[in-house]
């Protein structure tokens, strides 16, 4: 398969905090990778690397076989890649058609004609055509983080990135965010997944990435990272997430 | 109460010229006042360690001076040392461009750090530039907080004309006293004019009610 990104002993600071320390790792295409791992362990910070919302002090990040840290276009690299956030990010400004289209129309992706289409075909992905014209403060968590997916994907990006997606959610919209994620997974998306939602990442993670303190402790298949994992970090962190909240 | 109004008849051309000036200092001001500080922000947002420091340093010292003592300064003292009889007008008009400019400078400023760092970040990572992001994301938002400390400052300006009185602009509060001095009638008279300044702040009010209201959504987008 062929690798689509591949990081190599990435290091980061923020002055003499060091937050991750010696990451590598590989994404192949059409593959799901999540990342889990205890807060503070800088699951987020690697994510946010990966389309250069951070900047890395050593290291290499090739994308598409293109190093992030060498390219000059940003914007037209970032054009490829799409993001998703803990806590939605809506332009509060303008409907659920603007948010959508308004990146590919400036951009030139999509003209005017296009762009209604691909928003009527991305709402019914999502499955909220009914919320076209409406502005995002009208959205619950729930609507609105299937929303920011449809306009991540407006761009056409080859890498879906999600930071902690239902995270900001009540308990009851998790659901349907993650069912949204795993029938794109489904079409081939190539997927970077941080997130705290284990079955998730256990049901749809071609990969699990488990890291703590700025490293990669445990890199594996999800079925024997959560049935049976090497290092004894991970077993912890493991058990404590998934133990059940009365034993 | 026949003689308050007869007064008042009486009074009104020379209190209504006064408001006239009154609102050429304050328009003039604030139209200037909001180009400075437009570029004033901009210095402040600039990264650039010069400029910002010039800024800082602007705002610091326009804000720790009373308007009257910089129009007297400006008025009497730059006079004096230039050797040239400033136009009163000209003079009331520069102090409060300036004063004006800082703190509008500060609102502008302020509006847009104000905005969410997230939306910038949403608009880089669908690979907006710089410009696109500030112009199509951030300023809508920012404008929409900005709104009432503005129009808050129109309000400020507009009474700080009063001030300037002291270097005889011949402004509503001026012209009040120069009748005074020749009818002797203060009551009245100063209650004209704060009437007066009250019915145009309240009409500014409004309108900016209105604006605000118009701008929820940003609609017009």
């Amino acid at each position: 398969m062929e690798k689509i990104i591949e990081v190599k002993n990435l290091f980061k600071s923020y002055g003499d905090l060091s937050v991750l320390k010696d990451i590598s790792f590989s994404v192949e295409k059409g593959e799901v990778l999540c990342i889990i791992g205890p807060s503070g362990s800088g699951k987020s910070t690697l994510l946010r690397c990966l389309n250069r919302l951070e900047e890395i002090q050593s290291g290499d990040i090739e994308i598409f076989g293109t190093n992030l840290t060498k390219v000059k276009n940003i914007n037209k690299f970032r054009e490829k890649i799409g993001m998703v956030f803990q806590l939605f990010n809506l332009f509060p400004n303008y409907n659920v058609e603007k948010n959508i289209i308004l990146a590919p129309v400036q951009l030139g992706i999509l003209n005017k004609h296009q762009a209604a289409e691909k928003v009527g075909e991305l709402l019914q992905k999502v499955g909220l055509e009914e919320k076209r014209n409406v502005y995002p403060d009208t959205l619950s968590g729930g609507q609105k983080q299937r929303i920011a997916i449809a306009r991540a994907l407006a761009m056409n990006p080859s890498i879906m990135l999600f930071d902690e997606p239902t995270s900001a959610l009540d308990p009851e919209m998790v659901g349907e965010v993650l069912k949204v994620m795993r029938s794109l997974a489904e079409s081939g998306m190539t997927m970077v997944v941080v997130t705290h939602e284990m079955n998730f990442a256990r049901e749809v993670a071609n990969r699990v990435i488990f890291m703590a303190d700025g490293y990669i402790v445990e890199e594996n298949k999800p079925d024997k990272i959560f049935t049976n994992p090497d290092n004894e970090r991970t077993q912890a962190f493991l058990s404590s997430v998934l133990k059940p909240l009365d034993s | 109460m026949n003689d308050y109004f007869s007064l008042l008849i009486e009074c009104l051309p020379s209190l209504l010229a006064g408001l006239k000036i009154t609102m050429i200092m304050a328009g003039a001001s604030l139209i200037l006042a909001f180009i400075v500080g437009l570029i004033l922000a901009i210095f402040a947002l600039s990264k650039i360690k010069i400029l910002e420091i010039f800024y800082t340093a602007y705002v610091y010292i326009v804000r720790g001076i009373p308007v009257m003592i910089f129009g007297l300064f400006l008025f009497f003292g730059v006079g004096a040392l230039l050797n040239i009889k400033f136009d009163p007008l000209l003079a009331s008009i520069i102090t409060l461009t300036i004063n004006a400019s800082a703190y509008l400078a500060e609102i502008f400023r302020g509006g847009i750090k104000a905005v969410d760092i997230g939306q910038i970040e949403a608009a880089r990572s669908l690979g907006l530039g710089y410009f696109r992001t500030m112009a199509l994301v951030v300023i809508p938002q920012a404008v929409k907080i900005m709104i009432p400390p503005i129009i808050n400052q129109f309000i400020t300006t507009l009474k700080d004309t009063s001030i300037l009185s002291v270097i005889s602009v011949r402004e509503l509060t001026m012209n009040s006293q120069i009748i005074i001095a020749r009818n002797y009638r203060p009551f009245e008279v100063y209650s004209y004019a704060a009437v007066m300044y009250l019915i145009v702040i309240v009409l500014l009010s409004i309108l900016a009610k209105y604006v605000e209201r118009s701008l929820q959504h940003g609609k017009n987008n």
